[in-house]
């Protein structure tokens, strides 16, 4: 406990010794020093020194030995309090809809125009307006909520939820309280999706209902009592996605969150995710003993539940994860020192350690629902559903299931990826790199035919991802054509090129050669000529002789690992391209044990 | 007398009848309406008028839009208040020809019974008791009943939630019609309680009326709770069956009287027209029949938890942000921002539209919602089906696919006749005068006839009567409104039974 205030006061106090440090400000040092000698009495006591002693390898090795130990304990107290609290969280997630329209006028949604350009009368609630219903909003709406496996409800209403703000015209906010348009969803968590190790390889969480409703206006506060407003936001239609209180841990309630936006994105019902604001979420958090089902609450149908609290407005996984953890940490202090936890409405601020109480109970508004009285009821047909259950893409669950099946044999760390860049665009590209990489091996066999997938995901991901990185470049498809990809894959394993001379050729057709490929072989002479072993052993014998006591080594210490160093060797030494590094390494085996005894 | 003359009269009675307080922007002698009555007098001369309305003035409640004046709802928080766009109803009545005459005096966002609360002052009725006391002139659209009333203009608009045009109607000796639920359109109107206000219409008799409304029963698409094409249709074929479609023209009608209607504080100058107009539709030919509509005491209750639970919705909006007037000062005394437009609503709105906001508030907060409001959707649907179990016609919204007549209710009545209110109207000052004034539930009592038609979105009219009382000499003082009810979709018969009684003398 005693060393981070150490380090700090070390830091501090060199900050001020240091005479390389004060120079810029050498006139005020003075008098600076003084005030701070004066009342910082661990200035005086100059833990400096004996600081500045201890090497600072063995001081980083030192600092990593604490850090690791305090984290052991953290987890150890963590598993403690798992043992004994029971955490239930319940998520609300609103996410903007992809549409054309606001949700009750035919104003546009982009809210990236000049502000207070895309409004009609109804969106700032002008005396005798109407709301008119956009149809074509539905459509991703619906979309998101067969992707989160609803029923859709062939009848669904709207109802008025009456709070007082400025962002807010009507006084009220139309949504979908007493009749939402789908309920009774679930969403699928696995291992890869970033669940808790605790809570196993799989964890369904169950989805209540997914309601329709207006967006609220922007206001941009400037301090001390100017705020402005721009009304563009206001009725942008949105959804609200609200899980049952199915989630126990903090890690697997981010996952929930991470997982249903990917969702929402993979069937275009969202256009931004929560790093734009296109998702925000409120978390429900309480906590009981494990075992306890007496409590009175009850969420969602689940009873025996603890006192809730709520917190609003998480625009982040990671604060998401930050804010329960923090929560429930603060429900547990407050339940084990023999205290209650209050039902209220909790905020939460990035980077912070606490959440911060909002307002409480007795603060708490009365939205007042009431039905609508201007919209008639939402009458969605089957025929639409199953239409537009149809044309969904394939979910995520069943494109990596399929992706590390035994069709094409990937990792679950490459599937994952593939899946998810690019909104799907990079896995088209490995399909069709796939596609025409077995079309060119037809007359291979099954077997080398069998692990196409897995050396395509290898090339597309990361030999091709890496140049993309390096570059820091966007995705493009047509920068390394599919067919170019498979043609530089097919003749890697053919062998009639060496690894690096593949990825020497699919950098320069990154970089723009648009040669064929057999082409571009041929006139720069890239094609494997095999060297004869004379050749293997003439360069094996050179390499040899530069290094003879590393062939003792491992001649007489088994250290194997130094073969590859002899390898790389004969690469440099000979020609370019054509030495391959299995031959050269059974010519160095042979070699090297040849002549032990 | 030409069009010009008629409106030159018109508008010259706007200005001797100022004191009447009717309406809220009148027309400058010098506006633009002359020449707007000029070219219709024209296209009369030629033969081509653009409807039977052209070149007529008709005044508009000042809770409908225009764009040209003001709409201010006769409140303070719209005082100064112009709409950007027209309504419907406007729109419509401009393109056939019809001139406005100007915003008429409500009381507040049309929640009252006698216009006396409006920012603007009360509105007077022309009538006078014995003692020359003004007399109510009803609400919510006294205005445009007074203006119709004193040749202030040729019809109005207003609206009716719960009997703001049937009221006047009664309490002016004009005529009075909210038609069904849906028929006109709301664009434009203010909202005070969405689930149940209706445009009606004032005019000195029943043509007048039926000219104005074949201009604006049509369909708009800006209203989501307007009827469609398809059911206007579908209602029009259903009632052209023949057995229909014979009503009145050679079969005579089956009139009910609601029994219920019969209360002990019906005043007997009330009750005296009442029988009186039934004796004479009997005399026509006419059948009468007494029905039940059981649920009628529990109606003006519903509606009281109703329409204050819409109003207290529909008027959150009115914050003095993006319109209207703001509080001068701090909007929130430097309180918390829980405060945040607490003056701006606290002065802008009048002492019973925050009664109604209050109520409405309540009735629809967690712990009261299911006794209150839920209750009252209830008694809601008993009314309605208090309606459809006496009508011959069936609610044929209700009944798809039935276009023709299918096992017609033979021992239905085709139309309800009753009283509109039941008492005359009292005096202004009795209801201005604080030390005796009567409490709100006084007036909500006015509406104890006119409420079931409005929950139920039924067509209604009221006309007026005169009974001659060999005690009195005085040809006012037996004056009252009767009111005939329809079927849903069955407003031609509605207007043609008014027609029927209409101004008699009995």
């Amino acid at each position: 406990m005693l060393r981070p205030w150490l380090r700090q006061s070390s830091r501090a106090a060199r900050a001020l010794t240091c005479p390389q440090c004060r120079q810029p400000y050498s006139s005020t040092y003075n008098s600076l020093s003084s005030t701070l000698s004066q009342s910082g009495r661990y200035l005086q006591t100059s833990t400096t020194e004996s600081q500045e002693r201890v090497p600072l390898r063995k001081q980083l090795k030192q600092n990593a030995k604490a850090l690791k130990a305090e984290k052991r304990q953290r987890r150890e107290d963590e598993e403690a309090s798992r043992q004994k609290w029971e955490l239930t969280v319940g998520i609300e997630i609103h996410a903007q809809l992809n549409t054309k329209h606001k949700l009750f006028s035919r104003a546009p949604t982009s809210s990236t125009d000049l502000p207070n350009a895309n409004i009609a009368l109804f969106d700032l609630a002008f005396p005798g307006s109407q709301p008119e219903f956009q149809v074509p909003t539905l459509l991703p709406a619906l979309r998101a909520a067969i992707a989160l496996n609803c029923d859709i409800q062939p009848v669904s209403r709207f109802d008025r939820k009456h709070y007082f703000y400025q962002d807010q015209p009507a006084g009220y906010q139309i949504t979908q309280y007493y009749e939402p348009f789908a309920r009774n969803g679930h969403v699928d968590l696995f291992g890869h999706d970033g669940v808790a190790p605790e809570d196993g390889d799989h964890v369904r969480i169950g989805i209540k209902q997914v309601q329709l409703e207006q967006d609220t206006a922007k206001s941009q506060e400037y301090p001390p009592s100017t705020q402005l407003l721009d009304f563009n936001r206001v009725s942008h239609p949105l959804i609200e996605i609200i899980t049952m209180p199915q989630i126990h841990t903090p890690a697997t309630a981010a996952a929930c969150v991470r997982k249903i936006q990917a969702i929402l994105q993979s069937c275009s019902a969202v256009t931004t995710g929560m790093e734009l604001g296109g998702l925000r979420a409120d978390v429900n958090v309480s906590i009981r003993q494990r075992g306890d089902t007496a409590s009175a609450h009850q969420y969602g149908g689940i009873g025996g539940l603890g006192q809730r609290t709520e917190i609003k407005n998480l625009s982040s996984f990671k604060a998401v994860e930050d804010a329960i953890i923090a929560e429930k940490n603060r429900q547990i202090a407050i339940l084990e020192s023999g205290g209650v936890v209050e039902g209220e409405t909790r905020g939460w601020t990035i980077g912070s350690t606490e959440t911060r109480k909002l307002r409480g109970k007795e603060g708490e508004v009365d939205y007042r629902y009431m039905p609508d009285p201007d919209l008639p009821p939402l009458i969605i047909g089957a025929d639409l559903v199953s239409e537009l259950a149809k044309t969904l893409p394939t979910s995520s669950d069943k494109l990596i299931g399929l992706l590390t099946g035994k069709e094409y044999g990937l990792s679950i760390d490459d599937a994952k990826p593939l899946v998810e860049l690019e909104d799907g665009a990079r896995l088209e590209y490995y399909q069709d790199v796939v596609d025409i990489l077995r079309d060119l091996q037809q007359d291979q066999d099954p077997k080398s035919r069998g692990g196409l997938g897995r050396v395509a995901g290898n090339w597309v991901l990361h030999e091709l991802g890496g140049l993309l990185t390096k570059a820091d470049l966007p995705w493009d498809a047509e920068r390394v054509p599919a067919s170019s990809m498979a043609q530089i894959i097919d003749h890697l394993q053919r062998k009639r090129i060496t690894g690096p001379t593949a990825k020497q050729v699919l950098a320069m057709v990154f970089d723009g050669d648009s040669r064929a490929i057999p082409q571009l072989l041929e006139e720069e002479s890239l094609l494997l000529r095999p060297l004869s072993r004379e050749e293997y052993t003439a360069l094996a014998e050179a390499a040899i002789s530069q290094n003879p006591q590393m062939v003792e080594q491992i001649r007489t210490k088994n250290q194997f690992g130094k073969l590859g160093w002899f390898v790389g060797q004969m690469m440099r030494m000979g020609e370019k391209g054509r030495v391959e590094a299995p031959k050269a390494d059974a010519i160095l085996r042979e070699l090297i044990f040849k002549e032990s005894p | 007398m030409s069009l010009l003359r008629e409106a030159e009269r018109c508008v010259a009675n706007q200005k001797s009848h100022v004191a009447l307080n009717a309406f809220i922007t009148a027309l400058q002698p010098s506006g633009q309406w002359r020449e707007q009555v000029k070219n219709a007098a024209l296209r009369t001369k030629q033969g081509t008028p653009k409807s039977k309305v052209d070149g007529r003035l008709i005044a508009i409640k000042d809770n409908i839009c225009t764009r040209d004046l003001p709409t201010t709802c006769a409140s303070g928080i719209l005082e100064k208040f112009t709409s950007p766009f027209h309504a419907t109803v406007v729109e419509h009545l401009e393109d056939a020809g019809a001139v406005v005459a100007g915003k008429t005096n409500l009381d507040e966002f049309g929640m009252g019974s006698h216009t006396v609360h409006s920012r603007f002052g009360p509105v007077k009725s022309s009538r006078q008791d014995l003692d020359t006391e003004s007399l109510s002139a009803g609400g919510s659209s006294g205005g445009s009943a007074v203006a119709v009333a004193t040749d202030q203009c040729y019809a109005a608009l207003g609206t009716d939630t719960g009997g703001s045009v049937r009221l006047p109607a009664a309490f002016t000796g004009t005529i009075g019609f909210k038609p069904s639920y849906g028929l006109i359109s709301r664009w434009g109107v203010v909202a005070y309680a969405n689930s149940l206000d209706t445009v009606g219409i004032l005019g000195r008799n029943t043509a007048s009326v039926r000219d104005v409304f074949n201009v604006v029963n049509r369909h708009d698409p800006r209203d989501p709770t307007n009827l469609s094409p398809f059911s206007r249709s579908r209602i029009h074929s259903y009632l052209q069956s023949p057995s229909y479609a014979s009503r009145l023209a050679s079969t005579p009608l089956r009139i009910g009287v609601p029994t219920e209607y019969n209360i002990s504080e019906l005043h007997p100058s009330i009750r005296r027209a009442w029988s009186r107009s039934l004796a004479y539709m009997r005399k026509q030919g006419h059948s009468i029949h007494a029905v039940s509509l059981p649920t009628t005491k529990l109606a003006l209750s519903a509606y009281y938890v109703l329409a204050p639970a819409e109003a207290s919705s529909n008027l959150a909006k009115y914050d003095g942000v993006r319109y209207g007037t703001r509080y001068g000062g701090p909007d929130s005394d430097g309180q918390s921002e829980g405060n945040l437009y607490a003056n701006t609503r606290g002065y802008g709105f009048g002492s019973e539209v925050k009664r109604r906001i209050v109520l409405g508030a309540f009735s629809l907060s967690a712990d009261a919602m299911d006794n209150y409001f839920i209750q009252a959707q209830r008694v809601r649907r008993l009314v309605q089906l208090d309606f459809d179990a006496v009508f011959r016609t069936k609610q044929p919204l209700l009944s798809p696919g039935s276009h023709t007549e299918s096992a017609p209710n033979h021992t239905g009545v085709d139309i309800l006749i009753c009283p509109t209110a039941p008492s005359p109207p009292p005096r202004i000052s009795k209801l201005i005068n604080s030390d005796i004034a009567a409490s709100p539930l006084d007036a909500y009592m006015n509406d104890i006839f006119t409420v079931p038609a409005s929950l139920a979105g039924l067509p209604a009219i009221s006309v007026p009567v005169t009974v001659s009382d060999e005690h009195q000499d005085s040809s006012d003082a037996g004056l009252a409104g009767v009111q005939i009810v329809g079927q849903y979709g069955d407003d031609e018969l509605v207007l043609k039974v008014g027609e029927l009684l209409e101004s008699r003398k009995f």
